[in-house]
């Protein structure tokens, strides 16, 4: 276990966030320099002195804001892996459901979800929940599609294995068919959290009443420069947050994944 | 589950049958076996009608090149894919479904990731609901036979390649089978590693005398673990010869040295030229 630990969290790991907190640190630096030399006015563009004070000064509101965002993230990333897992194994199991499937998947996938947004405000009105939803379809697709490949791609001796074993398909199913498709459905779900954080933004503009999505529009009708800016830090924590635990994650589940 | 120690000294005129060895081992009897892959004008009739003969406790070898039906033999005996036509009878019964007194090696050895060495082996306590001590020193005691000693707890990519595949025997061995299945087993493994896994399978196999069924397309292979080698030819897969290799066991690791191995090796490589499996 400890060596899992120490992959996950190896010096390669620390090295680069030293030397990315450092390349910030510059880049804001400059930044703050530079308005400050050409006397830019707030209401334009705000000093990072402006909005990191900003972000401390309304933690409270921006906090209570981000929360409702990784809520929504978290809300639809689980519906979309309770349904696509499941789904996946359906259609790959029965052979006219894939082929049925296919082209309706094909379809959903390529249609910009956001689209749908206003057809879910009218059913659901404005809110959280229809956020979580679109933020649903957008990782839904990325995770029914890597569960596929993952529960496809099982090595069929594996089953001449499991079958010599006198396993039921029960049996076969948890004990060799789900952890062997496992990191198929991982790289699904890391790309689903991708899209997810991505999504969870443009799903608060248009859809919710809640959420940084939602703080910034707000922001933005009153011309507020610096809290706009605050929320962009703050949605980019969320990110990083969501995005390097999937990774971590991925590294502390499945060493070898990630090993050279 | 006959015991046939002295069968096989007959049969098989094999000396240095350990006094007193009795085999576990099944028969397994094949008579017409064929498959056929598709129907219509489009099915491919890869193997047969081929009849096998294995005495219990013996150690058979099949040889061929690839896409003989090697392998396609090996599923169609346990029933783990179902014949086209013919019959098979393990022990004297007709077997109508998928046999489970069976242990199945690849080329690969197809651990389970997410498992640990200990407990990839005891997937076959878990599947066939055993009981958990007797089976767990069973396995210890094959790690210790194997090599595998202080490897329990690492998982699969900890592990070498030829760590993986001797994890990959004490599974198919832990439930104590009546019969092995090895589909070229060490196909992906390098030389050095090839000759001394291929020993301590012949001195496990010469301890407990299960019936080995073992696919392979290297004649040092067959020659040097088997008391007999069945040459495979090609579409459709049939016996075209059979082979008693009268060696005495244990079998040295360079078997390339001695005449009597050269005698059989050159046996095979003049079938397999008169195939045409291989042109010079």
């Amino acid at each position: 276990m400890t060596d899992r630990l120490r992959a996950a969290f190896g010096g390669s790991f620390v090295s680069s966030v030293a030397i990315g907190a450092a390349a910030i640190l510059v880049l804001l630096g400059v930044w703050e320099v530079l308005l400050r030399f050409f006397e830019v006015p707030i209401w334009l563009v705000p000093k990072p002195s402006d909005f990191l004070a900003r972000l401390y000064t309304d933690r409270v509101l921006i906090a209570g804001h981000a929360l409702w965002t990784s809520l929504t993230i978290v809300e639809g990333f689980v519906l979309g892996v309770v349904i696509a897992v499941p789904l996946a194994l359906a259609i790959i199991s029965v052979g006219t459901l894939e082929r049925g499937f296919y082209p309706v998947i094909v379809f959903l996938n390529i249609m910009p979800k956001t689209v749908i947004g206003p057809i879910l405000i009218v059913w659901f009105g404005i809110g959280p929940l229809v956020a979580a939803l679109i933020v649903f379809l957008m990782c839904f697709f990325p995770i029914l599609v890597d569960s596929m490949s993952g529960f496809r791609l099982v090595d069929r001796r594996l089953f001449y294995i499991s079958r010599s074993m006198g396993a039921d398909p029960w049996q076969t199913f948890w004990k060799v068919r789900l952890p062997a498709a496992m990191p198929h459905i991982f790289s699904g779900m890391k790309i689903g959290v991708v899209k997810a954080v991505e999504g969870v933004i443009i799903a608060e503009f248009i859809a919710s009443n809640k959420g940084l999505g939602f703080m910034i529009m707000r922001a933005s009708g009153f011309m507020d420069m610096t809290l706009m800016f605050s929320g962009l830090v703050a949605a980019a924590i969320v990110a990083l947050i969501f995005n390097g635990t999937m990774s971590m994650l991925g590294q502390w589940l499945m060493p070898w994944a990630t090993r050279h | 589950m006959t015991p046939a120690g002295t069968a096989i000294q007959q049969d098989g005129g094999l000396p240095r049958v350990e006094e007193g060895a009795r085999s576990i081992g099944a028969s397994i009897r094949a008579k017409g076996l064929t498959k056929v892959f598709g129907s219509g004008p489009n099915a491919f009739h890869a193997l047969g009608p081929i009849d096998l003969d294995i005495k219990p406790g013996e150690f058979v070898s099949i040889i061929g090149p690839s896409g003989c039906g090697k392998s396609t033999t090996m599923l169609l005996v346990t029933g783990l894919e179902p014949m086209s036509a013919g019959t098979v009878e393990i022990d004297g019964n007709r077997l109508t479904s998928p046999i489970s007194e069976i242990g199945i090696v690849f080329q690969d050895h197809l651990l389970l990731d997410f498992r640990t060495a200990i407990k990839n082996v005891m997937l076959q306590q878990e599947i066939r609901g055993l009981d958990k001590s007797a089976l767990r020193t069973q396995a210890d005691e094959l790690f210790g036979r194997l090599g595998l000693k202080g490897a329990e707890n690492r998982y699969p990519w900890q592990l070498s390649g030829g760590m993986r595949q001797r994890v990959s025997i004490a599974r198919a061995l832990v439930h104590n089978p009546s019969m092995l299945l090895m589909d070229e087993p060490f196909g992906a493994l390098d030389a050095i590693t090839r000759t001394q896994i291929r020993h301590d399978l012949e001195m496990l196999w010469l301890e407990t005398r299960k019936t080995v069924l073992f696919i392979t397309h290297s004649i040092e292979e067959a020659v040097g673990l088997s008391d007999r080698v069945l040459v495979m030819s090609k579409s459709p897969g049939t016996i075209v010869e059979e082979i008693v290799i009268d060696l005495p066991r244990p079998r040295p690791a360079h078997l390339g040295e001695y005449p009597e191995f050269s005698k059989y090796a050159e046996r095979i490589y003049s079938i397999f030229e008169k195939l045409g499996v291989y042109k010079f």
